[in-house]
């Protein structure tokens, strides 16, 4: 008898629309990563996220004096406690050896630094739970699962490796043509990347690939 | 029951559980959070296509406010982006939607009184976050970190709410669904047999009141339920926690010395959201009449269909604030 009446069909699946859909993202993080080694091995991987000014303006409210953007001292426990919780998201940092789950621990060297313009950047390092042999390729992706941040590789040299090996080299596997801070171009990549029970953030993740020789 | 009847109820159930998936994260509170926990799942089909349009608009949203301090013609866009923002991003958290419909089910059936409550519940959402950041960030230069705990005091207050709430429909539903069950069958096809109830399960009833039963008028029963202060505990319990959305362009417009124009800004999210809440009331109230006309609205059948589904609602909503709460507790004694 539903198909009686049109109008609650619409009205139907413009609810179930709009009741799964109603998170995306509210923040977006332009990705630097350094991959750090040492003594051929991986230890871990050293992030640097600058935030969009939306975020900054909010991370930096009520901060700074006389019109000056705030200090990395300042904006300190906001830092702390944004990366408290990290670790129930895997710290949006997903790396893999051999096709299997590396795990990272707790952060290191957490700090927050606001440029000119007032946009914040979230500097720590990620060390492995235990470094891995680098000679065996290693890859990881940036991205928030359940998609409140939007991560983008940034546009120049987005991961560097720090102390490698001679002769390692780093390629980056794009899922699409999409930059971080290039958001006008979101709309047109998910409907590139878009399948039925697609997950947003990890379809959107770049893999960066590290090989050593 | 006929399937189409059963077929509808599905529908319903399968509304109210993709209401309370909306927020599958519950318990992980998100490092970048602004203002509460909000988190997504993971979107499919058109949920998908929905989400690319409200991620569209949310960027141009952001765009139009980054170009407001050049260009003041930018004020046109960034209305009309918060509006769409608005309607996609619907009533920012999902159990703002869940217990105004499962309110919708408990106790409405007039349209127009939903409308006004999808409405009253959106334009709280938007001044709650004027406030918590006019006064907070602007008057006392609060922080971010200081603005999400009085936050998260809300967000407290609201989920205590939805309990509260959803403990007194409960009490008072189940008290109805009890009495329709006592009342003795009408006269009519079924006249002397109670089929509906397991007790009697031999066919006849040889009550004093068989066949001299009249059923009351749906009508008068339910409007003998509406409650002002019910409403109003609805309109709170959905209404009271800021979404994100509205928190970043308000901070963001103060910061660059334009927070009128933010201010305007969300109260156009909210008049979106509105459309997106009301629309969900109107679906809310269509549904339970439907379901009650085709099952014949004189019928005890009818009648108790209709309370079942307002006990269910109730019970619903105080499920929904026990499980906020509870998650509540646990995102706090893991941070």
């Amino acid at each position: 008898m539903v198909h009686r009446n049109p109008f609650l069909i619409a009205l139907l699946a413009f609810v179930a629309g709009i009741g799964s859909a109603s998170a995306h993202p509210h923040v977006w993080v332009a990705v630097r990563s350094e991959v750090v080694f040492r003594d051929g091995k991986i230890l871990g991987v050293r992030h640097a996220w600058e935030f969009d000014e939306m975020y900054s303006a909010f991370a930096t409210q009520g901060l700074g004096k006389a019109g000056k953007p705030p200090t990395r001292a300042e904006l300190e426990p906001f830092a702390k406690s944004s990366t408290e919780t990290l670790s129930e998201f895997d710290y949006f940092t997903f790396a893999k050896q051999n096709n299997a789950k590396v795990a990272f621990k707790p952060p290191q060297d957490i700090s927050m630094e606001a440029d000119e313009k007032r946009n914040v950047t979230l500097r720590f390092f990620l060390p492995l739970e235990t470094p891995v042999a680098a000679n065996k390729p290693f890859s990881f992706q940036v991205y928030d699962p359940t998609y409140y941040v939007s991560f983008g590789l940034e546009n120049k040299e987005p991961v560097t490796l720090a102390r490698a090996p001679a002769g390692c080299s780093l390629s980056l596997v794009e899922p699409a043509p999409l930059l971080a801070t290039d958001n006008q171009k979101l709309g047109e990549a998910f409907f590139q990347n878009m399948s039925p029970g697609a997950d947003f953030g990890v379809k959107l993740a770049t893999r960066a690939i590290v090989a050593c020789p | 029951m006929k399937y189409s009847k059963l077929l509808f109820f599905n529908i319903l159930a399968v509304m109210f559980v993709a209401a309370l998936l909306v927020e599958p994260a519950l318990a992980q509170r998100h490092p970048f959070a602004v203002g509460g926990s909000e988190a997504a799942g993971a979107p499919s089909g058109l949920a998908g296509l929905l989400l690319t349009w409200q991620a569209k608009f949310h960027a141009a949203l952001q765009a139009a406010a980054r170009g407001l301090k050049d260009d003041p013609a930018a004020i046109a866009t960034l209305l009309g982006s918060s509006f769409a923002y608005g309607v996609f991003h619907a009533a920012g958290p999902g159990h703002g939607k869940a217990v105004l419909t499962s309110y919708m089910v408990a106790n409405e059936t007039a349209l127009r009184r939903g409308l006004a409550l999808a409405g009253f519940a959106a334009l709280l959402q938007g001044i709650v976050a004027i406030c918590l950041v006019g006064v907070a960030a602007q008057l006392f230069r609060a922080t971010a970190g200081q603005m999400n705990d009085a936050a998260r005091l809300i967000e407290l207050a609201s989920y205590a709410a939805i309990t509260a709430l959803g403990a007194r429909l409960a009490l008072i539903k189940g008290r109805a669904l009890r009495a329709a069950l006592r009342t003795p069958t009408p006269a009519g096809r079924f006249a002397c047999e109670s089929i509906d109830d397991p007790a009697d399960g031999h066919g006849h009833v040889h009550g004093p009141d068989c066949g001299h039963f009249h059923a009351p008028e749906p009508a008068s029963l339910i409007a003998s339920t509406f409650s002002w202060r019910d409403a109003l505990a609805t309109v709170v319990a959905a209404g009271l926690r800021p979404c994100s959305g509205a928190i970043l362009v308000l901070v963001f417009t103060l910061s660059q010395n334009m927070f009128a124009a933010g201010v305007a800004a969300v109260l156009a999210m909210s008049a979106g959201t509105a459309l997106s809440t009301g629309a969900l009331a109107s679906l809310a109230v269509h549904a339970k009449s439907a379901a009650m006309r085709w099952s014949g609205p004189e019928s005890r059948r009818a009648q108790l269909i209709g309370r079942g589904a307002e006990f269910a609602a109730a019970l619903l909503v105080l499920l929904l604030g026990g499980v906020l709460l509870a998650g509540y507790g646990l995102s706090r004694g893991g941070a």
